[in-house]
C-alpha cells in the first residue's frame, strides 16, 4: 500500500463522520422495523420506528452547519417553486418526513397498549393494522434505508462510495438491525417467543449475507480503478480503520452473533446470550456505516 | 443571475494556470484570500491547515523523482456535480457560466463538498458556508471588467481568465496554441480549469 498517493479524507473537511454514522444507524433500525411491522404489529416496534426516525432526523438536522437558516431555505424554495428532485438528499428529506409521519401514526395507534387512550385511537389503530398502511409503512422504511445508501453513491467526490453495493449493504444490515431489535424486544418481554425464534434463524442467514456483502464491498474497492477507492478500502482492511472493520463490523457485528445464534440453535435459547448477540449485531451495523464514511477520500490530484 | 434549467450561459468564463510558467510564489493564494475572505488571512483552514484560500496548493514528487506542484481551484464544471446534488438548489450557474452559491438557500449540509471530484471547497468557520472560487471580491472585479485577484497578482503571468465562447479571448488563444490538460478528465464533470503545460 505504500505506492498509494497521500489522501485527503473527507471527514476532517466535510465532517461526514460519526454523527452521520449514527444518523444512518437510526435510519437502518427505523427502516428495518417498519418492514417488520408488516408481521409484528406491536407497540415496541411502532414506538421504536418513530423514536429512531425522529432521533435520526434530529441528529442530521443539527449536523447541518446552517440549521438555523432552514426557515429561509424553505421559504426560498417555496417562493421560487424550484425543487431539486435530482438530489438524493432532497428526496431523503421527503422520504424521511413521510416515514416519520407514518411512524407517528403507528405509534399513536399503539398508545392504548401502554394505557394511553387518545381521541380516534380505535380508528387509527384499525387503519394502522390494515394491509394498505402496513404496505406503505414498509415501503417507506425500505426507501429510507435505500436513500441513506444512495446519498453516499451520489457524492461523486468520494470514489469509495461510488458503488451500488452500498445501498445493498445498507439494506442487508438494516434487516440485521431489525432482527436484532426483535430479539432484544423478546429479551425485554415486549414480543412473543415465536417472533424471536423466527428472528434468530433469519438473523443467522442475514449475518452470512452481510458478511458476503462486506467482503464484496472491500474486494471491489481494493481492485477499483480509482486510487482513492483502493486507498480507502486499504484503510479499512489494514490501515487506521482496520480495528473497526475487523473488530467492529466483522468481529462484534457478525462473528459474535453468528456464533451465539449457532450455540443457541444447538443448545437452546438463553435470554442473556440473545441480548449480547443483539447488541453486538446492532453495534456492527453502526461500525459498518462509520468505517465506510471515515474511509471516504478524494481522488489524489497529484500522482 | 441564476440560469433556469436548460438555459445556456452567454459566456463561459474559465481559469487557466500555466504550470510551466508558475514559480510557486503563492501570490495567487494569498491575493485570493485577501480579496475574497480577508478575515481568514491569519486563520488556518480547519480541515487542511494552511491559509484558507479558494486556491489549493499540492506538492509531490513525480515517478521520476522530481518535485512537482499543482494549484487547484473550482473548475466551474459544465456538468457540475455540486449543482446536481445540492438539495435546496443553493448551487447554481450564472449567465457567465460560473458555478455560484446562493447563501440564502444553503443549509450547510456539505453535500457539495463531498460531491466535488476536485475537492475544491472549504467550509468557512464562521458562516459554515462552503467556500470556493470565485468569492465575492473577485466577482466584483469581474463585474467591473477586471481579471480576478489571482490573475492580477501573479508575477509570472502564469494565470489567465476569460471567455471560452470568445475565440479571440486570451484563454481561447492559449488553449488553441498550447498543450494543456484538465484534472481527472474522466470525472464526467467537464471542468473548465485548464492547466497549460508549456510556456
Amino acid at each position: 500500500m505504500s505506492e498509494l498517493p497521500p489522501l485527503v479524507f473527507q471527514a476532517p473537511i466535510a465532517d461526514w463522520g460519526w454523527q452521520i454514522a449514527w444518523f444512518f444507524w437510526f435510519v437502518a433500525i427505523g427502516g428495518g422495523l417498519a418492514v417488520a411491522y408488516w408481521q409484528v404489529r406491536r407497540a415496541a416496534v411502532a414506538f421504536t420506528v418513530f423514536v429512531t426516525t425522529a432521533a435520526g432526523l434530529l441528529l442530521v438536522f443539527f449536523h447541518l452547519g446552517r440549521w438555523w437558516n432552514m426557515p429561509v431555505v424553505l421559504w426560498e424554495l417555496i417562493r421560487a417553486g424550484e425543487f431539486n428532485f435530482g438530489s438524493w438528499m432532497f428526496l431523503g428529506v421527503i422520504i424521511l418526513t413521510v416515514h416519520l409521519l407514518l411512524g407517528a401514526v403507528s405509534a399513536y395507534a399503539h398508545l392504548e397498549d401502554v394505557g394511553l387512550y387518545l381521541p380516534f385511537g380505535d380508528r387509527v389503530r384499525e387503519a394502522a393494522e390494515g394491509a394498505f398502511f402496513r404496505g406503505v409503512f414498509a415501503a417507506s422504511g425500505v426507501l429510507a434505508v435505500v436513500y441513506s445508501g444512495f446519498l453516499l453513491t451520489q457524492a461523486h467526490g468520494i470514489p469509495l462510495w461510488g458503488t451500488a453495493l452500498i445501498p445493498i449493504l445498507w439494506l442487508i444490515s438494516s434487516a440485521v438491525a431489525a432482527v436484532a431489535m426483535l430479539e432484544l424486544f423478546y429479551v425485554l418481554g415486549l414480543v412473543e417467543e415465536r417472533v424471536s425464534v423466527f428472528g434468530m434463524k433469519l438473523g443467522l442467514g442475514l449475518d452470512a449475507l452481510k458478511l458476503i456483502a462486506v467482503l464484496a464491498f472491500l474486494h471491489v474497492s481494493l481492485t477499483a480503478m480509482s486510487a482513492a477507492a483502493r486507498a480507502g478500502a486499504a484503510e479499512m482492511v489494514a490501515g487506521s480503520l482496520a480495528w473497526m472493520t475487523w473488530g467492529g463490523v466483522v468481529g462484534v457485528g457478525l462473528v459474535v452473533p453468528i456464533l451465539l445464534a449457532g450455540l443457541m440453535l444447538r443448545y437452546g435459547k438463553s435470554k442473556g446470550l440473545m441480548a449480547v448477540s443483539s447488541v453486538s449485531a446492532l453495534a456492527g451495523v453502526l461500525f459498518l456505516r462509520a468505517s465506510v464514511l471515515l474511509a471516504g477520500a478524494w481522488e489524489p490530484l497529484l500522482g | 443571475m441564476r440560469l433556469k434549467p436548460g438555459e445556456q450561459p452567454t459566456r463561459r468564463l474559465a481559469h487557466l494556470w500555466n504550470e510551466a510558467a508558475c514559480i510557486g510564489c503563492a501570490a495567487c493564494i494569498v491575493s485570493c484570500t485577501a480579496t475574497n475572505n480577508p478575515e481568514m488571512l491569519y486563520r488556518a483552514d480547519a480541515g487542511r491547515g494552511g491559509v484558507a484560500s479558494n486556491i489549493r496548493r499540492y506538492e509531490g514528487v513525480t515517478a521520476q523523482g522530481r518535485p512537482t506542484l499543482l494549484l487547484n481551484q473550482c473548475a466551474h464544471c459544465d456538468e457540475a456535480p455540486c449543482m446536481k446534488t445540492c438539495p435546496f438548489g443553493a448551487v447554481y450557474r450564472d449567465e457567465n457560466g460560473l458555478v455560484r452559491l446562493d447563501s440564502r438557500r444553503c443549509a450547510g449540509c456539505k453535500y457539495c463538498v463531498t460531491s466535488c471530484p476536485y475537492n475544491a471547497r472549504w467550509v468557512h468557520p464562521d458562516t459554515s458556508l462552503p467556500m470556493k472560487c470565485m468569492g465575492r471580491g473577485c466577482l466584483a472585479l469581474v463585474a467591473a471588467g477586471q481579471k480576478p485577484a489571482c490573475v492580477q497578482a501573479c508575477p509570472a503571468n502564469a494565470r489567465d481568465f476569460g471567455d471560452l465562447n470568445d475565440p479571440e479571448s486570451s484563454v481561447s488563444r492559449t488553449l488553441r496554441t498550447k498543450r494543456h490538460r484538465t484534472l481527472l478528465p474522466n470525472s464526467g464533470a467537464k471542468p473548465k480549469y485548464f492547466i497549460v503545460e508549456e510556456v
